[in-house]
């Protein structure tokens, strides 16, 4: 089970309150995004999401088991695409599953193919555009072994062409191949196109401060984004994000 | 090949002219061969005394090749361990450092007393020469490890030997290669320093029976066979590392290109 729970997380890094008491939970199958001003301890969570970091106090839980202080137990895509250079893109992308102890991927050209990546399989990655790393990258923690998936910030580095481009090949994508995602972004208008639900943080040392269900059904298309109903949210997300709430 | 053509035609007419100043201020101003002799007499030295230095070069061939594998094995080695084990770094580095201020030449004559004539002390300082710049250029080739790929590696939970092995290690390839190049061309320069303290054969050798009979040509003549080693060495080092480190490479060629 791919059901992700985090209860009452505390972190202090050196003098600062970085988490002051966070939960929430992704159910399975489910697309949270996690909104919140740069620097509100969003990378500090992944850490401690991904065992990199000991929590002061509370409980992360993966389906029934524990995995505060635990590393290997999600599958994690970057900001920046970190893909090894002396690795061809084939490499790259199984090397989730290598870690992990894994045996190799059998369906790892099938997705590089509907990556539109199918001809580079044997590419070095200083090959590949920046969309393509970024994608491989993807393609990689879809390939990882684990069934919850971390985005951290995965299109920021992008142009805004290539950036809506990859929205809408991530939904694809993840629309055929379903997983738990907790993505972290600053960008409003990403958060709710591509998620179920959004999470808003508040400023450090963060809380939950409010949550949204996105309505929209999927298939989700580009043009959702110009709809009265999108604007509407991403209004009332912007003003909740401004408003002074302490 | 065309490329390389076009780069390397400044460096090769520097040298020309360079031979051409020498040669004509050797012819202007009447210099005895002993004192300094002309570029064309060393050439026809190099062409006909062949016979007399062949016998040498193998040697010193052989002592350097030896020299340079002890020492890369355990500049290598010795990098990977302070690497890997906690707190042997901050110990060792320093006092690393620190033995590279003995110079090697003041070595020698004790290495002698302990180990005498034979091969073995003329090993341990071209291995010693050539120890150093290995271990500190892979030292900092690992300390360099993109922070981005160490960071997703963790993430995505490797193991301290899967973090190595997949990542340092092949991370710090091109400074492994900077390495042994360095310590390539040291390994025939610290092969000819040994065997002027003493040996049968080698290009030291055939350099010390040249210089004390005045024969400075052939003195000459010795130094150009030193160059044309080390360049070999170097050269040789700079093809396994064009096979080896791929994706640096065929980067550097496209921006080039």
């Amino acid at each position: 089970m791919a059901e992700l729970a985090v209860h009452d997380l505390h972190k202090k890094l050196g003098q600062t309150d970085v988490l002051g008491g966070l939960s929430f939970r992704v159910g399975d199958g489910e697309f949270v995004s996690i909104l919140g001003p740069s620097g509100s301890g969003k990378s500090t969570l992944f850490q401690l999401i991904g065992g990199l970091l000991e929590p002061d106090g509370g409980e992360i839980r993966l389906g029934e088991q524990p995995i505060r202080g635990r590393r290997g137990m999600i599958s994690y895509m970057p900001q920046r695409p970190s893909l090894l250079p002396w690795r061809t893109v084939l490499d790259n992308v199984r090397l989730g599953a290598e870690i992990a102890g894994a045996p190799d991927p059998p369906d790892a050209i099938d997705m590089l193919d509907k990556a539109g990546l199918g001809g580079y399989a044997d590419a070095y990655p200083h090959q590949l555009s920046g969309g393509m790393q970024q994608r491989t990258a993807f393609i990689r923690s879809l390939l990882s072994p684990q069934d919850f998936i971390c985005l951290d910030e995965p299109f920021s580095a992008l142009d805004e062409f290539t950036r809506a481009e990859m929205q809408q090949w991530l939904l694809s994508l993840w629309e055929e191949n379903p997983r738990s995602i907790l993505f972290v972004t600053h960008n409003i208008e990403e958060a709710i196109y591509l998620s179920d639900r959004i999470l808003i943080l508040t400023d450090k040392p963060a809380q939950l401060l409010s949550e949204y269900h996105v309505p929209f059904r999927r298939p989700r298309t580009p043009d959702l984004i110009l709809s009265e109903e999108f604007l509407d949210i991403r209004r009332q997300i912007a003003r909740q994000l401004t408003a002074p709430h302490r | 090949m065309k490329q390389a053509l076009r780069h390397s035609w400044k460096p090769a007419a520097l040298i020309v002219l360079l031979m051409a100043v020498w040669e004509a201020a050797v012819r202007l101003f009447d210099m005895p061969a002993w004192l300094l002799p002309a570029p064309s007499a060393v050439w026809t030295e190099l062409l006909n005394d062949w016979p007399s230095y062949s016998g040498h070069i193998g040697s010193t061939i052989t002592l350097a090749l030896g020299g340079f594998l002890i020492g890369s094995a355990v500049g290598l080695l010795a990098a990977t361990v302070l690497h890997l084990v906690p707190g042997f770094r901050e110990a060792l580095y320093p006092l690393m450092i620190l033995t590279q201020n003995i110079p090697v030449i003041v070595l020698a004559p004790l290495l002698v007393i302990w180990f005498g004539f034979g091969a073995t002390p003329k090993l341990m300082i071209i291995a010693l020469v050539c120890f150093f710049p290995i271990a500190v250029s892979v030292l900092d080739g690992f300390r360099q490890t993109d922070d981005d790929l160490m960071h997703y590696m963790k993430m995505a939970g490797a193991s301290r030997g899967q973090i190595f092995r997949k990542l340092e290690w092949p991370h710090a390839l091109p400074s492994v290669f900077s390495g042994l190049k360095i310590a390539a061309t040291y390994s025939v320069m610290g092969a000819v320093i040994t065997e002027w303290l003493g040996a049968k054969k080698g290009i030291g050798v055939y350099m010390t029976l040249a210089s004390s009979s005045f024969r400075t040509t052939n003195v000459f003549v010795a130094i150009f066979l030193v160059m044309a080693l080390s360049l070999l060495f170097f050269g040789l080092i700079r093809l396994i590392e064009d096979r080896t480190v791929i994706w640096k490479t065929k980067g550097r060629r496209e921006r080039n290109g």
